[in-house]
């Protein structure tokens, strides 16, 4: 998009340069002329204009103007220092103060409250009110998070306008009206809603405070670390606020490019995680059958000895929330120093991966082929696409729970922008409201879903499908622009998406793809190479095993050690609890943990794991940004840095790397991955860099160079389970068997370690629940709150049932992470028997 | 002076309010013209050169703004304002509840005009009776064919729908009244954008006053010159004008704009009581600044008005004779307006809460001189500085009672020093006598 052209302004008798039509109070920073302000907030979308403290004299207009919702023009005479406009705001300080407590002194707010910094600099320095002041009960939950202090509220609207136009989760409301207005909500229900700890840093006063924060720290005492939440893909920029070496809170540290300035609550209160007095800070060593602490030397020769045993017969799993840096070390050690081939760090696949037909032992290329298409440069779109695109599509995700920010971004270009919006999923998505158009496939179709698409698009080779499949494809169809469309995706066989691509035209300027990976880092752990069918760069190499082939192996005995590095596949992998089984078989589990889980109770060796706070690393984002990662609290205990400890462990075995900082081990992944080609911590900075911007990106891998080509696209659409269905097939078959449900699983926002680690969030872990359309839990016999038993092949989950209008009947959801058996059973056709009654 | 009679004209006509006798009377000839005869644009330039202002306010040209809208096959929108709250303004009830049609027709020309193919009339939701009136008559019009998807089968469509307001006075301001509409908390929104440009739903809107839409078939069946033989130059046409409080005959009249203030308060309404004198009078309801007695020779007109400070505004009169107690008056004021203000922006929401706190104090005798001053530059911390001028309706009366009147204000402060007996400190009290017709709010609502 083109800068809007530069004006000229006088704010004040200076010459003022500033963007046309920016607010006066943005282009008279331009001046260095601050301008108060309580109610403007430019992420919050309009201006509003309710606090009326940023008023000023504008030449030609006889009443005074609000300076937050007056767009500049060239030539115009701004004044924000007459007798006039320094009454006015002086007497909006005063009325504000009318009914303001001023109990700074007990105010979580007080020393970085912007009400004190205004009325320090623009309030008439003493009220003329003797009259008694508003009360209200105080302070009172608003949510099991926030506490709320109505006295201390300027009623300014930014919480409640996040809520209604932000969030959308329109909770918040103003209640009452003029003096007695106060914000609640609907008959005092506690506020609960995914990203309502942005209301805390909103408000200008201490009228919304965060329970976990209350009273912990004043302004004096803190410093802020600016680091990167790895909690998942969204990758959000934050500020620590470290008090004697504890992290206390987490604020936004607003990038544009990445979060607009929100935050999601797992990364807002998660950090509790980190200082959770349960850390493993001590390397241990089974010994007797129990861990017991140990030295680092000991500890890693002890591991050293394991592996270099087991040879090429280790496989490596590393878990998303790993650094690129730890990330390459790991598959360094695996492929270099142990010459094995098995490095994996996606918990249920992902793009190309294996398809009934290679079983995921084909050739390296056929998979290698998907990626290279899929994430190529000249399709990539960047979050800030999203503000630009005339369409999206939301492809097989629900960003609510796989990348939260961006269902915010999603919402921000349909509400502001009137982008249209397409939601194709199993399972049906919090965005679906806002959506133009909504198709639900049966879960595991995703691929049949995309070829059918394709088809509707024209892409050349996809037949048009029939039926329900092939009127909703079409309609999805319809609602995307080609040349302007961002398809936001996530999903183990979308090969068809190539040919949607190309017939989008996604290569042109602000058009193109964005993948949810599953983990965190899922994009930069790619790239540096834990993939078993692609090296760092996605170079060549011999071909691994993917995840359930490495369980396979482990199980079978012809896997002998396994290296997890920041992962719990019991919890988190497809399989569950049979990853249990298959380490216990192992002869050597190294287990890189923050926590004792069931992964490390299987394990040998444990290495205590960096919490994100106290890493220093890079990670890349799912657009391709590359952020860093910078210590805010030092570590604790024994704790190392793991590209040291990994490049020690290397060192044990052999492979020396010469690592002996962050920057050196970035040097090192710049190296070997050609399209990273240069990239240091300097270059990177505070807000990032997308390497597709770099000059490096010419060397992204080609197409043609990448082993054989499929030519017949999208032909297999089998989900992952038993039955293939015919091409074409609606995938609404499961509905015709009686008591037959089609599951699909999805990864629920909460059903993640870090919510049972930080106590503030522990109220919302998720139970197992099956999600059921009404029409199918009638025809089960099942109410909700059933208590059931979901079977199939020998593998069953039990959970509670939820009846839910737009679940697509013959299919049923549940939730992974929760350490069940629940993701074995994705796209299998199930049977469900009722085991209780509700509680 | 006798009243001049358009609007009003055979408004005690029994059966006037039915399609039938409207219809025998002439009714809806002028919109059975608009569809068959007329371009839309040469209706705006009728309207437009006819002068016709606003008659819910501001007085804004009425063609002007439907020229505002802005051309092209969007969705446009037509809401005529019947949320008529305003203390003493009773007007536009009596032309719907009398001659429903005759607004409807209005409606349907002016829509046409401004090419809006869905209208509303949000009616203030304690004119219960009223509006069953006129939805009974919007009933009869889709019946006869005067409004729906093909008028009188011209192609042209109007929808009209009747929406009851929640009992707010701020759903009057034009743009709390889209937000009501669509279902939000109503409460005003910043302008720019102007309703024309982006109002309803997003889209172009015209939004006027029951009585300037009641005008419209008059101009269309008249013609504009005609219009402008009536009244003044800026201000033609006549105006129904409701007087109430102190006088001995209240109720609406419809007169030539231009007239003497006097011939309405004295000559049509009879003045005080036998022995009283006038003190005090809003021209323009309770948000306009009062006029003396010295001041009652004004001509009734938008500009005479303005020129005096003042302001013609929904022309609603409310006399205040030597028995009232200015003090006691300027509480009850900025009482109703405590009581209504949305609360969105500071200077109002504090202001008003502010000011009726200090006049309680002044009334109860707790008051000392410099309370007076505070309550004068509280008034002056308001005017201009709100997001929509329901603050200044409540600063400009109570600030011009402080100023004409500050004498009576020190009496109730001297009083606490000598400690004799005051003059009554219930503030309204004085002004029950006032308020026979006019609906000012009790004062003893629930944040009096
Ligand atoms: C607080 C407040 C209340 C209002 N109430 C009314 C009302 O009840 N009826 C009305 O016609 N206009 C009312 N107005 C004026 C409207 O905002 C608007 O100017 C008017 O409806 C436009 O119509 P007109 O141009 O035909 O006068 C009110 C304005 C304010 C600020
Ligand atoms: S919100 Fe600000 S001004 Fe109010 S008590 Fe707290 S620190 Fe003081
Ligand atoms: S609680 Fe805070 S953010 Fe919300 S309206 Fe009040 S002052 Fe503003
Ligand atoms: S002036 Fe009063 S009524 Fe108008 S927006 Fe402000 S608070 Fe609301
Ligand atoms: S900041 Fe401009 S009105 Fe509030």
């Amino acid at each position: 998009m083109p800068d809007p052209p530069r004006i000229t302004l006088l704010v004040d008798g200076v010459e003022v340069e500033a963007p046309h039509g920016a607010m006066l109070v943005d282009a008279a920073k331009h001046g260095d002329v601050e301008i108060p302000v309580f109610c403007y907030e430019p992420k919050l979308g309009h201006p509003v204009g309710a606090c009326r403290m940023c008023v000023v004299e504008i030449e030609g207009i006889p009443k005074l103007q609000t300076a937050c919702s007056t767009p500049v023009r060239d030539g115009m005479v701004v004044y924000t220092q007459t007798e006039r406009v320094k009454e006015a705001q002086s007497a909006v300080v005063e009325f504000l103060l009318v009914n303001h407590p001023l109990d700074c002194p007990v105010c979580d707010k007080g020393g970085e409250c912007p009400l004190q910094d205004v009325a320090m600099g623009w309030g008439p320095g003493r009220s003329r009110s003797v009259d008694p002041k508003r009360h209200f009960q105080k302070p009172i939950p608003l949510s099991p998070l926030i506490k709320i202090d109505r006295e201390r509220c300027i009623l300014c609207y930014r919480c409640v306008r996040f809520s209604q136009e932000v969030a959308e989760d329109e909770q918040l409301q103003l209640l009452e009206r003029g003096s007695s207005t106060f914000v609640g909500t609907f008959d005092n229900r506690p506020y609960i809603a995914p990203f309502h700890g942005n209301i805390i840093e909103l408000c200008p006063v201490g009228a919304l405070t965060s329970d976990a924060y209350r009273f912990r720290a004043r302004p004096w005492d803190i410093e802020d670390a600016g680091t990167v939440c790895t909690l998942c893909p969204s990758q959000c920029n934050i500020k620590l606020t470290v008090r004697d070496e504890r992290i206390e809170r987490v604020l936004a540290r607003d990038n544009v490019d990445v979060d607009d300035g929100w935050l999601c609550d797992k990364g807002r209160f998660g950090y509790q995680m980190a200082e959770s007095g349960q850390r493993i800070t001590e390397p241990l060593i089974r010994a007797g059958g129990e861990l017991r602490p140990a030295g680092w030397a000991e500890a890693l020769e002890a591991a050293a000895a394991g592996l270099r045993e087991a040879g090429e017969r280790t496989a490596a799993i590393v878990g998303g929330s790993s650094s690129n840096e730890d990330g390459y070390l790991a598959q360094r050690i695996v492929r270099k120093a142990l010459g094995s081939p098995h490095v994996e760090s996606r918990p249920s696949g992902g793009p190309g991966v294996e398809s009934r037909r290679t079983g995921g032992r084909g050739p390296a290329g056929f998979l290698r082929q998907g990626l290279v298409e899929l994430s190529a440069p000249r399709l990539a779109a960047s979050v800030s696409d999203l503000d630009r695109a005339e369409s999206i599509l939301v492809l097989g995700t629900d960003p609510l729970h796989s990348m939260p920010i961006l269902d915010l971004r999603i919402r921000k270009a349909v509400r502001l922008r009137g982008a249209r919006l397409a939601v194709a999923t199993d399972r049906p998505s919090v965005l679906d409201g806002g959506a133009e158009e909504t198709a639900r496939y049966a879960p595991g179709f995703v691929g049949g879903f995309v070829s059918a698409l394709a088809a509707e698009l024209g892409a050349a080779g996809y037949e048009r499908a029939r039926g329900e499949l092939g009127a909703d494809a079409e309609r999805i169809a319809g609602a995307l622009k080609p040349g302007s469309t961002v398809i936001v995706w996530a999903g183990p066989d979308a090969r068809g998406l190539v040919g949607c691509a190309r017939a989008l035209r996604l290569e042109e300027d602000g058009a193109g793809l964005i993948e949810v990976p599953e983990g965190a880092n899922g994009r930069g752990l790619r790239e540096v190479g834990c993939l078993p069918v692609a090296g760092p760069g996605l170079s060549d190499v011999e071909q691994g095993l993917d995840a359930s082939g490495i369980r396979d192996a482990l199980e079978a005995g012809s896997l002998e050690a396994a290296l997890l590095v920041n992962a719990d596949p019991i919890r988190d992998f497809a399989g569950g609890p049979a990853w249990g089984e298959a380490l216990g078989k192992a002869k050597l589990v190294l287990a890189v943990s923050m926590f004792e889980d069931a992964s490390t109770r299987q394990a040998d060796v444990v290495f205590p794991a960096e919490s994100y706070a106290e890493k220093e690393g890079t990670v890349t984002h799912p657009d391709g940004r590359l952020q860093r990662l910078r210590p805010g609290t030092p570590h604790p205990g024994g704790v190392r840095p793991m590209w040291e400890v990994l490049a020690e462990l290397g060192a044990l075995l052999g492979e020396e790397t010469g690592v002996e900082s962050a920057p050196d081990a970035l040097a090192a992944i710049a190296s070997e991955v050609p399209f990273y080609a240069g990239i240091s911590h300097e270059e990177i900075g505070g807000t990032g860099i997308r390497w597709q911007e770099r000059a490096a990106a010419r060397y992204w891998p080609r197409v043609d160079d990448v082993g054989a080509r499929d030519e017949v696209p999208g032909r297999e659409v089998e989900p992952a389970g038993r039955t293939a269905p015919e091409p074409g097939d609606t995938g609404g078959r499961a509905e015709d068997v009686d008591g037959v449900i089609r599951v699909g699983t999805y990864r629920d926002l909460w059903a993640a370690e870090v919510t049972d680690r930080s106590p503030a969030l522990r109220f919302l872990a998720p139970r197992q629940a099956l999600e059921l359309a009404p029409r199918d839990a009638a025809r089960l016999g099942l109410g909700s709150g059933h208590e059931v038993e979901v079977r199939s092949n020998g593998t069953s989950v039990r959970a509670r049932v939820s009846i839910h209008e737009r679940v697509k009947p013959g299919s049923g959801f549940l939730i992974e992470g929760l350490g069940d058996r629940a993701a074995s059973l994705r796209g299998e056709l199930v049977e469900i028997s009722k085991a209780g009654e509700p509680e | 002076m006798p009243e001049t009679r358009m609007l009003y004209r055979r408004v005690d006509e029994p059966g006037l309010a039915s399609i039938e006798t409207y219809r025998r009377r002439g009714g809806y000839r002028s919109l059975t013209r608009t569809v068959k005869e007329i371009e839309p644009e040469e209706l705006l330039t009728t309207l437009q050169d006819s002068g016709l202002r606003g008659r819910g306010g501001a007085g804004f040209s009425m063609g002007k703004k439907a020229s505002f809208l802005p051309r092209g096959d969007t969705d446009k929108f037509l809401c005529c304002n019947a949320d008529e709250s305003e203390p003493g303004a009773f007007k536009d009830r009596e032309l719907m509840q009398k001659n429903p049609h005759q607004l409807i027709e209005g409606v349907a020309i002016a829509a046409i005009a401004a090419g809006a193919g869905w209208a509303f009339i949000f009616i203030r939701g304690e004119y219960a009776e009223v509006a069953d009136i006129l939805e009974g008559a919007v009933a009869e019009a889709y019946g006869a064919g005067f409004l729906g998807a093909d008028i009188l089968g011209s192609g042209q469509r109007v929808e009209l729908v009747v929406h009851r307001g929640a009992g707010a006075y701020i759903c009057g301001e034009e743009t709390a009244l889209l937000d009501s509409l669509e279902g939000k908390r109503g409460n005003p929104r910043l302008k720019p954008p102007f309703p024309a440009i982006q109002g309803l739903y997003g889209g172009p809107t015209l939004i006027n006053n029951v009585e300037t839409l009641s005008n419209v078939p008059h101009i269309v069946a008249n013609g504009a010159d005609w219009f402008k033989g009536f009244g003044t130059e800026q201000s033609p046409g006549t105006k129904v004008v409701s007087v109430s409080g102190c006088v001995q005959r209240p109720g609406n009249y419809e007169i030539e704009l231009g007239i003497p203030s006097r011939e309405l308060i004295y000559g049509l309404a009879g003045g005080p009581p036998e022995g009283r004198e006038v003190k005090a009078w809003f021209p323009g309801g309770s948000s306009a600044p009062v006029l003396t007695a010295a001041e009652l020779d004004l001509p009734y007109s938008f500009e005479a008005l303005a020129d005096a400070g003042s302001m013609l505004g929904s022309g609603s009169i409310i006399v205040a004779d030597d028995q009232v107690s200015i003090p006691a008056l300027a509480l009850r004021t900025a009482r109703f307006y405590h009581h209504e203000s949305c609360g969105k922006c500071t200077p109002c929401r504090e202001g008003t809460n502010w000011t009726v706190k200090m006049l309680e104090r002044v009334l109860s005798r707790e008051a000392t001189p410099m309370d007076l001053d505070i309550i004068a530059s509280v008034q002056d911390n308001i005017i201009g500085h709100c997001l929509c001028v329901l603050g200044d309706s409540m600063a400009m009366p109570v600030s011009s009672m402080v100023k004409k009147f500050r004498p009576e204000f020190e009496e109730y402060i001297r009083r606490v020093a000598s400690d004799s007996p005051g003059l009554g400190s219930d503030g309204a009290a004085g002004l029950h006598a006032l308020t026979g017709t006019s609906s000012l709010a009790p004062a003893s609502g629930p944040h009096a």
